[in-house]
């Protein structure tokens, strides 16, 4: 009996504790949903309301203008979602494959080269050329001014990333693996992705995760690279119209800047719709990617 | 010595890609170069919500200024809060441009004079430009120069700025008030009073944090508290919050605050539009142009009145409010200039770059009147960025002496002591930085009333003399001498 409660009690925490760290994990996760949960709330909210009551958790008048103005007005936004999404899904494979093969590379100790790439990568993560001259490269050298390409290459190689990913290889793909498949015969390339890969999925993942996240968040290369509307980007197009908002606003003393232009710009719950309309997709990213994170994979594959 | 070959390969193979890749890239801009011979291309950056049908127009634009000036036209627009951020881009790579919009609010005109963004125009002004000359108002050619010289062409539209008080007019019928006798800040206090006390849930001094009460000095820059007063005879900078206008004023704006005139949240909000839209305010203060009364109703969708808070001052920032530039590094800077001259003088290009197609985007209604069609919302220009503004067909709604009205706003207005002087703060940037960060801090606070003046004045004004205010004022002060010395 004594003994008993003893190793449950070794086990689990007492029923106040457990209450108690339920309770503050519950906390804060509301505070980090609620932001979002309100966001949500307030695009749902009348126009006229809004204005008057100021934002409130339960509106006097439910409204769905919002959404129907950014629909109506909106094959802007399809248009956007569409890059988004292609940008997304091209970049974050293209990385993958590049960032995957190099870190492999620099990560194998019978790689000549080694210690070359790998300071090659980190040196561009202490140093680089700052934003004109790597904009000249890529409009003047590379063209790719007002090209999809512009926001797809530029993040697609990260020299952090392939540090994190190298690491991944040296730490969880045990030589004695790689030495196992050349003793069975496969060349360099069959090792890599019939032994090396499998096991790396949740670093492989690790990587992709962020990068889908940087291709769908990343609105400075489209300010930078991109002028023609039909190529902009969701989160620069939420830029452009929040930019837009406070240059007006700052300038709101030019009469003539002011009353022309406050009109057409989309109001409050039309901005809150399109954070809701932008944010949702990338949710669903994140269990897509949750079920590569499993851990042990290699645990008894080799005997030191 | 191996290892160090192989590198050696590497960066050779390296710079070989490189090399090649650039190599296309040149090539792709020599095509367009070549046709110059003929044609010239002319490429025009502006600021605004970028349209779809831009490119549709411009083709339009180009077959009649090929015709008339054998120069063809691409507009690229470029998003309000973009502009400035990609304007310096383009700017600093040496992206090809020809035509570039700036202004005292969005990619600084001075500033980027002074960086050699733009071609010094004097001479093609005056060989291309007579157009120019002849027709906007002279003050804006005078008062757009830098150290002497052209970099620009303003817009010809309203010359002056003028403040106004600006009144819900439901209420002002509701209660019977009468804004005849309304001018100064304390001459608003007997209507606020009865608002107040009849209508407990309305804003009655509507403001938000960038609101200054008005007095009668012009910045050197603007929202900066270094200032000349406009009736000077001996140019003499001053710390604004040293002036006794400004401590009244600020007396006056706490008293206001304490009666619950003014929103406890004026001094961090960032806009009014909630009040406008709700029309649940009273007065504000804008700034107006002649027949501003009849937008700003038009906008809100109820009555607005005004009448003037201040005369018509001529300044750096009303005159620098538009302008088009040629950039220094255009490759037909002649036919820029001839295209700027038939755009500030010909109604038929100037129209059709404002308004689109004919037919398409508008129609016209008779000789100089014009109605949107529902395509107008795929070509949807802000009048005011794109050249003269006084050729521009009317609205079905303007009154005929439209640009009358606005000639003679325009003839009233009285030119700041110090238009066209420019303030290079490059010596005392160290302390400019200083001084918005002090400025942050007490500002608005202090200019919405939020805090009392007789505690925090003092206190501000020794955080601003512990900033530089001192030398940045000697600075401007000998510029500014220097300037005046000139001039005479």
């Amino acid at each position: 009996m004594n003994k008993n409660r003893k190793s449950r009690n070794f086990m689990q925490l007492s029923p106040g504790w457990n209450a108690f760290s339920n309770a503050t994990a519950a906390l804060f996760s509301l505070l980090c949903v609620f932001p979002f949960l309100f966001v949500v709330l307030i695009s749902f909210t009348d126009e006229k309301t809004l204005a008057t009551n100021g934002y409130r958790l339960i509106p006097e008048k439910w409204s769905v203008g919002a959404y129907s103005y950014v629909f109506e007005t909106g094959d802007m936004l399809l248009k956007s979602y569409g890059v988004t999404i292609l940008i997304t899904v091209v970049g974050t494979l293209l990385s993958l494959f590049m960032i995957s093969l190099y870190s492999y590379a620099i990560s194998r100790k019978s790689f000549k080269y080694r210690r070359f790439f790998s300071l090659f990568a980190v040196f561009t993560m202490l140093f680089n050329g700052g934003m004109i001259p790597t904009y000249i490269i890529v409009t003047q050298v590379l063209g790719l001014k007002d090209s999809l390409w512009a926001l797809i290459w530029p993040l697609a190689m990260n020299a952090f990333y392939i540090m994190i990913l190298r690491t991944f290889y040296m730490t969880s793909v045990p030589d004695a693996i790689v030495e196992s498949g050349k003793i069975d015969g496969a060349g360099e390339f069959k090792i890599f992705y019939r032994l090396v890969l499998p096991l790396s999925l949740p670093g492989l993942a690790t990587i992709g995760l962020f990068s889908t996240l940087g291709y769908w968040n990343d609105w400075f290369n489209a300010l930078l690279y991109i002028d023609d509307p039909n190529k902009v980007p969701l989160q620069s197009m939420l830029m452009r119209i929040e930019n837009s908002m406070s240059f007006i606003q700052q300038n709101s003393a030019n009469s003539s800047i002011s009353l022309e232009v406050m009109q057409s710009l989309p109001q409050d719950t039309a901005r809150m719709a399109m954070v809701v309309l932008a944010t949702l997709p990338i949710i669903f990213a994140y269990p897509f990617f949750q079920r590569y994170f499993v851990s042990g994979l290699t645990i008894g594959s080799v005997k030191e | 010595m191996n290892k160090g070959k192989g590198r050696l390969a590497l960066i050779a193979a390296m710079l070989a890609i490189v090399l090649v890749v650039g190599a296309c890239g040149n090539n792709g801009g020599n095509e367009s170069a070549d046709g110059a011979e003929e044609t010239a291309e002319l490429i025009w950056y502006t600021i605004g919500t970028p349209q779809k049908d831009v490119t549709a127009v411009m083709d339009q634009v180009s077959a009649y200024t090929k015709e008339k000036i054998n120069a063809t036209v691409t507009m690229k627009m470029i998003d309000w809060g973009d502009y400035q951020q990609k304007m310096q881009v383009n700017v600093a790579s040496g992206e090809p441009m020809d035509i570039i919009f700036t202004s005292a609010g969005g990619f600084d005109y001075v500033q980027n004079v002074r960086k050699g963004a733009f071609l010094q125009i004097d001479e093609l002004l005056t060989e291309y430009g007579q157009g120019i000359v002849d027709t906007i108002d002279p003050g804006f050619l005078e008062g757009s120069k830098v150290d002497g010289h052209n970099y620009g062409i303003p817009a010809n539209k309203e010359l002056p700025q003028q403040e106004v008080w600006r009144f819900n007019q439901n209420l002002l019928d509701k209660y019977d008030l009468d804004i005849g006798k309304v001018r100064s800040l304390e001459s608003l206090e007997p209507l606020m009073a009865t608002i107040k006390a009849n209508e407990p849930n309305v804003t009655v001094f509507g403001m938000d944090k960038n609101h200054v009460p008005y007095v009668p000095y012009d910045y050197l820059i603007t929202n900066l508290p270094m200032a000349v007063k406009l009736d000077t005879d001996d140019y003499k900078i001053v710390n604004i919050l040293e002036t006794d206008e400004m401590k009244q004023a600020l007396a006056t704006m706490r008293k206001y605050y304490q009666a619950g005139y003014i929103s406890p949240e004026a001094a961090t909000v960032g806009s009014t539009s909630d009040l406008t839209l709700s029309g649940n305010w009273f007065v504000d203060r804008a700034q107006t142009q002649p027949l501003a009364d009849n937008q700003w109703s038009a906008t809100y969708g109820y009555p607005v009145v005004s009448t003037p808070a201040s005369d018509a001052i001529i300044t750096n920032t009303s005159v620098q409010g538009s302008i088009m530039a040629i950039t220094a590094n255009s490759e037909y800077p002649e036919k820029a200039m001839e295209f700027l001259n038939l755009l500030n003088t010909d109604p038929v290009l100037r129209n059709m770059v404002d308004s689109g197609i004919e037919g398409t985007h508008y129609e016209k209604i008779d000789d100089n009147r014009m109605r949107n069609l529902p395509e107008a919302k795929n070509y949807d220009m802000p009048s005011y960025s794109l050249g003269n503004n006084m050729l521009l067909n009317l609205n079905e709604n303007d009154p005929d002496n439209k640009w009358d009205v606005f000639k003679e706003f325009n003839a009233e207005g009285v030119a700041s002591p110090i238009l066209g002087f420019n303030f290079d703060s490059a010596n005392v940037s160290t302390q400019m930085a200083a001084i918005q960060n002090v400025k942050e801090q007490y500002w608005s606070a202090l200019m919405t009333g939020t805090v009392d003046p007789d505690e925090y004045l003092p206190t501000a004004l020794e955080a601003f003399k512990q900033a530089g205010m001192d030398e940045v004022i000697t600075e401007a002060q000998a510029q500014l001498d220097e300037w005046v010395a000139e001039a005479k």
